[in-house]
């Protein structure tokens, strides 16, 4: 059973879909970290995904990457490539795809820095693994992207603890950028950054994404930060999208209860100051995961006063179906709303 | 940290698995049990130890009887491992040797261990003066070389009983396991776990008893059981050389007498055979009770796929 | 408004060999209010909470409690009393707990080093706790290792376990900074319930602003070692003075900036603790409103407005009499 979408959702820009997920389901041992995946990132434009711990969003972009370590291993659904599915390539062939076509930046990558090496030297490493290209060029192609994420470019002969935090994230998704890639995932690439520095990084990323057209997958769990900077947001929960809109629709009119309730958990700077109540519960165990809704057991919506849809939540899984132009929701009360 | 994530180390130090049904199994029994190597080190382990509490009340003989009529006899009905040059029943000897050596092992390592662990933790987690000064006896008793010092004192002990043994190999051996905690122990000092029992007022001797060590069971354990086997290989090669308590019952002192009377050249394999073999199967299921404590401990050397 | 003395901090300074963490931090804590502690990583304000909680021995300055510097307490039994009024939340959920032992162990124990209640009203007063923090049915969790628990629910654990000795302050280190985004209001929200069924005062240290403002009295803007600005949290919040209050403000992700975004300056510059600074202000390198005395001499933290100081010579100076 997966959670299909009826018809695919139009982008507003109607630039070709550069990445496909359809149906797509990643297995740990008895456990569905992902199941029944659809989505769609389209040339150039910044998909955000969002969600909390034990949602998926990780195991997303290690699938398209292909990367997942044993036992997750992808059980169903389709990896879109321009068209090519990715799953079942063989090893050669997704060496050369990744990095040149999709290349990712994980969570404190800023960690994955050889810390006896030089940060050129890093680059023209991972450079020469995909390229034929010597090593003088590699290296001026490093002090060039290094000045284009921000950071001298004399700074190419420093060590990683040299540099600070933000200064190494920044080396990181210059590195990813190094060859050209059409699509490059973002794995809460500032959560461990300062306030200050992150949105510094944003706005490098934004500027970037200006000059060289590449698509982005950025995955956080700071919703406010995607309503800011992202153009599409897909929120996931127990492994399953529940709602994707344009950004400035989500946060104005979120339909699925879980993005609103997730929405509100963000005390808000400026403006009334209310008595917030979050999200009661928590996150599902995904080896035995609610019946029906995987939400319903902490939905507000969810209450045995109307029964026959009770029963549609606690039994029947949401398909995720468009509710206004490009903004797909997966609930049965919403459904039930528009019906 | 994803619940999913297959690295997640899983110490000996477990809290108990929860078993469906009226009796509570340790979990750290659990996890040896589950693990194939330390399962086959407890089960060869566990065989010894009955071996050694039901063996002598069906021997047939004091091991040290000697009886001239039924001297260097093969193994037999009678005597199930045969008879010595000097027609003592080699059964009886292995049966009461087996008692000896896992009495003397388990004191051992038990020494050992206490020392290790608490002098080296207490080093650890006091640190200044206090770990100054056991650091400077940690390194001086590293530093003695273990053989000659074992093969002088037993030489010169007056009483080269079995509790002299175990002072001695208590000695030599703590400090290696001392220095190795005491390592663990600076790790964990500063999570943030010990830093709130400190902040909630525990003494140290509770936070070293009570909050560190249990954490660090894995070691404790792996350390405790080296111990006994390194134990029981010096005590029976001292013995073989003729060093140790030759007037006791053992392996060792039964395959000195074989050595001395040159028994193989002569045809007679068991005296040999049974008592090494003993000596062999003992460190065996040892070895593999570390072994698996290693794996349990140590989620990278699993070869068995996680459980999750 | 009761009439304890609360918990004052005077010219508290900690410097770890030439790094100064810490640097002339003064500061009181009064019962029944939350102060919150802002400032980026390494700016010093866990390092505040610790001294707070005697983890470590100040440089220089005083921790006065009730009158007296505790500063240098060395009599485990004063130290003790100390330790029963004032207590320390960690900010990691998953490292506070002892992994091997339950939530009863945690709880029970400062029951009974500091002698709340007589031996068999032990574990009665360990559920009664349970409860208060919202932990139910209490029986169950009491049996529960800190593995089988959520992030959420393991920093309830470590609240009741603070709560257990009835402390007079409660210092709390990031404690949601390492929780899901839907938790975190759930222990915000108890905080402030605690706040008010107590009269505990609570230091929040925290680099998140929103959250800063949502629960807390007053706020103090921490910049590498030092307090850069101080006041009634709406008064900072919606008339900044230090231009750090403001920079810090102003990187806050906000839907409505979609439209007009102001690129924000890229200056070189870290909110981390100096390294053997130089006098002048430490914010000068960063600093959009700097005047030639700024790298000069270091502000003072000087009264601005009503109960609203900031150091910065620009929009705080100091009046020359």
């Amino acid at each position: 059973m997966t959670a299909l979408m009826e018809a695919p959702v139009e982008p507003r820009t109607h630039t070709p879909a550069l990445l496909e997920l359809r149906g797509l389901t990643v297995e740990y041992g008895r456990a569905r970290a992902v199941d029944g995946v659809d989505l769609d990132i389209h040339e150039g434009e910044i998909l955000g995904l969002a969600g909390e711990s034990g949602c998926g969003k990780t195991t997303v972009a290690n699938a398209v990457m292909q990367i997942l370590r044993p036992p997750g291993r992808i059980a169903g659904g389709r990896v879109l490539f321009r068209g090519e599915d990715l799953v079942g390539k063989s090893a050669e062939a997704l060496r050369q795809f990744r990095w040149l076509n999709v290349s990712m930046v994980f969570q404190s990558a800023m960690n994955a820095l050889n810390p006896v090496m030089r940060v050129g030297d890093q680059f023209v490493d991972a450079m020469r693994a995909h390229e034929k290209i010597d090593k003088r060029s590699a290296l001026k192609q490093a002090e060039e992207l290094l000045e284009l994420v921000g950071i001298d470019r004399r700074r190419v002969r420093a060590y990683p603890h040299e540099l600070s935090g933000g200064m190494r994230q920044r080396v990181i998704i210059a590195m990813a950028l190094s060859l050209n890639p059409e699509l490059i995932i973002l794995d809460e690439p500032t959560t461990a950054l300062d306030v200050v520095v992150q949105r510094e990084i944003m706005q490098q990323v934004e500027a970037l994404k200006q000059d060289f057209g590449f698509a982005v997958l950025f995955i956080t769990h700071d919703v406010s930060l995607l309503l800011e900077f992202a153009d599409r947001v897909a929120i996931m929960y127990a492994g399953e999208v529940v709602e994707t809109a344009p950004a400035e629709q989500i946060g104005t009119d979120a339909q699925h209860p879980y993005t609103q309730g997730l929405l509100q958990s963000f005390p808000p700077l400026t403006g009334p100051l209310e008595r917030l109540t979050g999200i009661p519960g928590s996150p599902p165990d995904l080896r035995n995961p609610p019946d029906g809704c995987r939400f319903h057991p902490r939905c507000p919506h969810c209450t045995r006063d109307n029964s026959a849809l009770y029963l549609r939540q606690t039994t029947e899984r949401p398909v995720l179906r468009e509710v206004a132009p490009g903004h797909a929701v997966a609930c049965h009360l919403v459904e039930e709303r528009n019906a | 940290m994803s619940q999913f994530d297959p690295t997640i180390d899983l110490p000996l130090a477990a809290p108990p698995a929860r078993v469906s049904g009226r009796v509570r199994v340790p979990g750290w029994l659990v996890l040896l049990w589950r693990n194939r190597k330390s399962r086959i080190g407890m089960l060869m382990v566990a065989s010894m130890i009955v071996f050694a509490l039901i063996a002598p009340l069906i021997s047939v003989a004091h091991p040290n009887d000697f009886n001239l009529l039924a001297t260097k006899q093969a193994p037999s009905w009678h005597h199930l491992f045969g008879t010595t040059d000097q027609g003592s029943d080699i059964f009886s000897q292995v049966a009461l040797g087996a008692r000896r050596s896992l009495l003397l092992g388990f004191a051992a390592a038990l020494l050992a261990t206490a020392l290790a662990a608490t002098l080296g933790v207490t080093a650890a987690y006091t640190g200044g003066i206090v770990d100054d000064v056991i650091n400077f006896f940690i390194n001086v008793f590293l530093v003695i070389p273990a053989i000659p010092l074992l093969v002088v004192i037993s030489g010169f002990a007056k009483n080269r009983g079995m509790w002299t043994m175990v002072l001695v190999i208590a000695a030599v051996l703590w400090a290696f396991e001392a220095r190795i905690l005491r390592g663990q122990a600076l790790s964990l000092k500063s999570r943030d776990f010990v830093l709130a029992a400190k902040a909630s007022g525990e003494s140290t001797r509770r936070v070293v008893f009570a909050e560190l060590m249990p954490n660090m069971v894995s070691r404790i354990a792996a350390g405790f059981v080296l111990v006994f086997y390194i134990a029981l290989l010096t005590d029976a090669g001292l013995e073989f050389l003729g060093l140790g308590d030759m007037t006791g019952t053992s392996w060792g002192v039964t395959l000195y007498w074989a050595q001395v009377n040159s028994t193989v050249l002569q045809g007679e394999w068991w005296p040999f055979f049974f008592p090494g073999a003993a000596l062999a199967f003992t460190v065996l299921g040892l070895v593999f009770l570390l072994a698996g404590i290693d794996e349990i401990s140590n989620p990278r050397l699993r070869t068995e796929s996680a459980s999750t | 408004m009761s009439a304890v003395a609360p918990l004052e901090v005077r010219g508290l300074t900690k410097h770890f060999a030439q790094v100064h963490a810490v640097d002339d931090v003064s500061f009181e804590l009064r019962p029944g209010s939350i102060t919150a502690l802002v400032g980026e990583s390494g700016s010093g304000k866990s390092t505040v909470a610790r001294l707070l909680a005697r983890l470590h021995d100040p440089t220089s300055g005083s921790v006065l409690w009730e009158g007296s510097d505790v500063s240098r307490v060395r009599r485990r039994r004063d130290a003790l009393r100390y330790r029963s009024e004032v207590q320390l939340i960690f900010q990691d959920p998953f490292d506070s707990l002892n992994p091997v032992k339950t939530v009863h162990h945690h709880i029970e124990r400062p029951l009974r080093i500091h002698k709340m209640v007589p031996s068999g009203q032990v574990e009665e007063r360990v559920h009664e706790l349970l409860r208060a923090v919202g932990l139910v049915p209490p029986h169950e969790i009491a049996a529960k290792y800190p593995h089988e628990l959520s992030g959420g629910q393991r920093q309830r654990v470590s609240l009741a376990r603070v709560l257990a000795v009835e402390p007079k302050v409660i210092l709390a280190d990031e404690p949601t900074s390492m929780l899901d985004v839907s938790i975190r209001i759930g222990i915000l929200n108890l905080m402030t319930r605690l706040k008010q069924e107590h009269d505990i005062a609570f230091l929040f240290v925290t680099h998140d602003l929103a959250s800063a403002r949502y629960v807390a009295d007053d706020l103090l803007v921490m910049y590498a070692g030092q307090i850069v600005e101080r006041g009634p949290v709406e008064e900072v919040l919606t008339a900044p003075l230090h231009p750090y209050t403001r920079l810090l403000l102003a990187a806050v992700p906000d839907p409505s900036k979609r439209l007009h975004a102001e690129r924000i300056e890229g200056r070189r510059g870290q909110a981390a603790a100096a390294i053997d600074p130089p006098e002048g202000c430490r914010f000068v390198s960063r600093c959009p409103i700097a005047i030639d005395v700024c790298s000069q001499v270091t502000p003072r933290l000087v009264e601005a407005r009503m109960q609203h100081s900031a150091r910065c010579h620009v929009t705080a100076p100091e009046r020359t009499s």
